[in-house]
């Protein structure tokens, strides 16, 4: 089985190295690397150069890249890693072993935790440790080739939330397994001003996703998986304090980027 | 050529360390080819103000505060009119001297690392906050400059960030033990940690991801090599399946690398990380944190990095050691560093490319007719 690893990138110089040291470090062997950058002007290029099989220049924005990679992959197995992530050397066999096993698997999620420089990078590392095993925010990376063909690729209309809409759109005609192998999520520094700006950004986009899947949006964003395990939290009154601040950050981020998305769309109208 | 190097220490202080030892591998040979060279560092006690050391000279005189001050005093008395070139050997603090040296001498900086994240495991918590945020950058940026050559990929990126742009990347160095030890592989899975027992390097989180890794492998050991002030508190809450050996000679800790079947490294940062090359040299592969200088000379010798935890080490640990007990890989001879000989003249060669004159512009590769003075 041959697994293609498809890399978005944008202006990820500080991250790609690692990120792609890893995928040729799998202990499977055969890997395929691509990445699809966007013109970054970093030196993301010559990183990607170093290691990768392909290095495609697409755009205008993430999802447009992810299909683009998909297309001009040769795998039976296309995965979906983001440029600022590290994968255990045994994903991909991991991977290869779980579709062999399960025929009527289509899509498999890896699991993923973070680490980062600074407090609030391990306010963010508990978070994600809590969002492990929860469908509403887990998403899978690994398809079949011929499953996410059959869906359509990822929505290009979509900058936030198109790993959601994706999963939502496998759900129903595929059954999703997961890998006991995980991905490394390099969140670097935190700061409250940049977090703010990045959910504003796709405070925007999301009014679009809920619009289109109102149903099923909802418990996505109320998060419950934070709530769920409180002896956890309460074990890191710390962590869980500075975890609440970055909440509250992100949640004023995107309530002013869907106010920013109605204001134009409201202007819009005549 | 004459050659004036200005360091904080040299190689009989008794804090000496790998940068000494590069300094002084680098001078000796040097010498041997001919050149004229000098060493300034600070005072030793119980050593002379100036000595005859491996055909090259040293003059030691000033605290490790003020052999700054003291290194510009004694050029401006002694040393003005007699050398080609002056490197500034800058181990955190530069001596600054294409800012002073003015007898139409070329200057160029030499770093090993830069400090940074070291900052707080130096020195008190509101002197590193001092240092980190104020002293450091503001110190890079006068030394950016300057030509300056760099011992790694990450120190030039380090020094990148701080505005330097003139920076040459030159290799480390590497003398493989003698006699290498002709021994086996453990029959027990074996992990090894060798370094000085100090806040920086993190002997804990070796220690955490062994004790995590134990679930996986419940016969995984431990070996501990290296003396210093944590050491006590260490073993006291060491896990099941921990050898601590404190300080122990160079054959011992040679032949403990050799036997074991990986090394771990968890710095928050190293200017290299030679003892990732010299077990690399033994046959040994590295799984080390993914921080400036281990990174390099894990790459460099094969191995692999990791996100900074324990967890990601005891993860990698796990995946990675079955195969590499099944398949020992082969000992590197350098380690992925460099011989010596190839060091000094690599080194030599790229001062000669890049020193300059304080205040004259570099000369575009080619084009000497376009060098206009100070």
């Amino acid at each position: 089985m041959k697994i293609s690893f498809v890399v978005p990138t944008r202006n990820s110089v500080r991250t790609l190295d690692a990120c792609l040291a890893s995928l040729r470090a799998q202990m499977h062997p055969d890997v395929e690397v691509l990445v699809v950058d966007n013109g970054s002007t970093d030196g993301t290029v010559e990183v990607a150069g170093r290691h990768a099989d392909q290095v495609l220049q697409w755009g205008p924005e993430r999802s447009a890249q992810r299909n683009h990679g998909t297309h001009r992959s040769t795998g039976d197995v296309v995965v979906f890693i983001d440029s600022d992530m590290v994968l255990e050397p045994h994903v991909a066999a991991s991977i290869d072993e779980r579709f062999t096993a399960e025929p009527d698997t289509g899509a498999l999620v890896i699991p993923e935790r973070s680490f980062g420089v600074g407090f609030l990078a391990r306010c963010r590392e508990m978070e994600k440790l809590l969002y492990v095993g929860d469908p509403a925010v887990e998403s899978p990376r690994a398809y079949r080739r011929e499953l996410i063909e059959r869906i359509g690729g990822w929505n290009e209309d979509l900058t936030a939330a198109e790993d959601w809409d994706l999963a939502d759109r496998t759900r129903p005609v595929a059954t999703i397994g997961r890998v006991p192998a995980w991905i490394w999520h390099d969140e670097g520094q935190i700061r409250l001003r940049a977090t703010f700006a990045k959910k504003r950004y796709y405070g925007r986009w999301i009014d679009q996703y809920v619009r289109m899947n109102a149903d099923t949006s909802g418990s996505k964003f109320a998060r419950t998986a934070l709530l769920r395990q409180p002896a956890r939290l309460l074990r890191h009154p710390v962590l869980t304090a500075g975890l609440a601040t970055l909440k509250l950050t992100e949640a004023a981020g995107l309530a002013f980027g869907i106010r920013d998305s109605r204001v134009t769309a409201g202007a819009r109208t005549p | 050529m004459r050659i004036l190097v200005l360091n904080w220490r040299d190689l009989h202080h008794p804090a000496a360390g790998g940068a000494e030892v590069y300094t002084e591998q680098v001078l000796r040979r040097w010498a041997a080819a001919g050149h004229q060279v000098t060493l300034f560092a600070a005072a030793v006690a119980g050593r002379p103000a100036t000595e005859i050391v491996d055909g090259y000279q040293v003059v030691r005189a000033g605290s490790r505060f003020t052999v700054y001050r003291e290194a510009r005093r004694w050029w401006q008395r002694w040393g003005r009119g007699r050398f080609d070139v002056v490197v500034d050997e800058t181990n955190t603090v530069p001596f600054l001297a294409h800012e002073w040296v003015d007898d139409g001498a070329r200057t160029i900086a030499l770093v090993h690392q830069t400090c940074e994240d070291i900052w707080p495991h130096h020195v008190p918590p509101l002197a590193a906050q001092l240092g980190r945020h104020l002293l450091e950058p503001h110190w890079l940026r006068r030394l950016g400059g300057a030509p300056i050559l760099a011992v790694s990929d990450s120190t030039r990126d380090a020094l990148a960030r701080f505005g330097a742009r003139d920076v040459t990347v030159v290799p480390e160095g590497y003398e493989p033990p003698a006699a290498r030890p002709v021994v086996d592989k453990e029959q027990r899975p074996t992990a090894v940690f060798c370094g000085r027992m100090v806040s920086y390097k993190r002997p804990g989180d070796v220690l955490r991801a062994v004790q995590l890794s134990r679930r996986e492998i419940p016969d995984l050991r431990l070996w501990m090599i290296g003396g210093g002030p944590l050491l006590d508190r260490l073993r006291t809450r060491a896990p099941a399946g921990v050898e601590f050996l404190g300080r122990v000679d160079e054959q011992v800790k040679h032949d403990r690398m050799a036997r074991a079947h990986v090394h771990l490294a968890s710095s928050v940062r190293e200017g290299w990380g030679l003892v990732v090359t010299e077990a690399a040299a033994l046959g040994t592969p590295t799984i080390a944190y993914d921080v400036p200088g281990l990174r390099d000379s894990t790459r460099a010798a094969g191995g692999v990095v990791v996100p900074p935890r324990p967890e990601a080490l005891a993860r990698w640990l796990c995946e990675l050691l079955p195969g590499w007990r099944r398949q020992s890989g082969a000992a590197l001879p350098y380690g992925g560093a460099r011989p010596w000989d190839e060091v000094a003249e690599t080194v030599l060669t790229a001062i000669q490319r890049h020193a300059r004159v304080p205040g004259g512009v570099r000369e575009p590769a080619g084009d000497p007719g376009l060098a206009t003075a100070a």
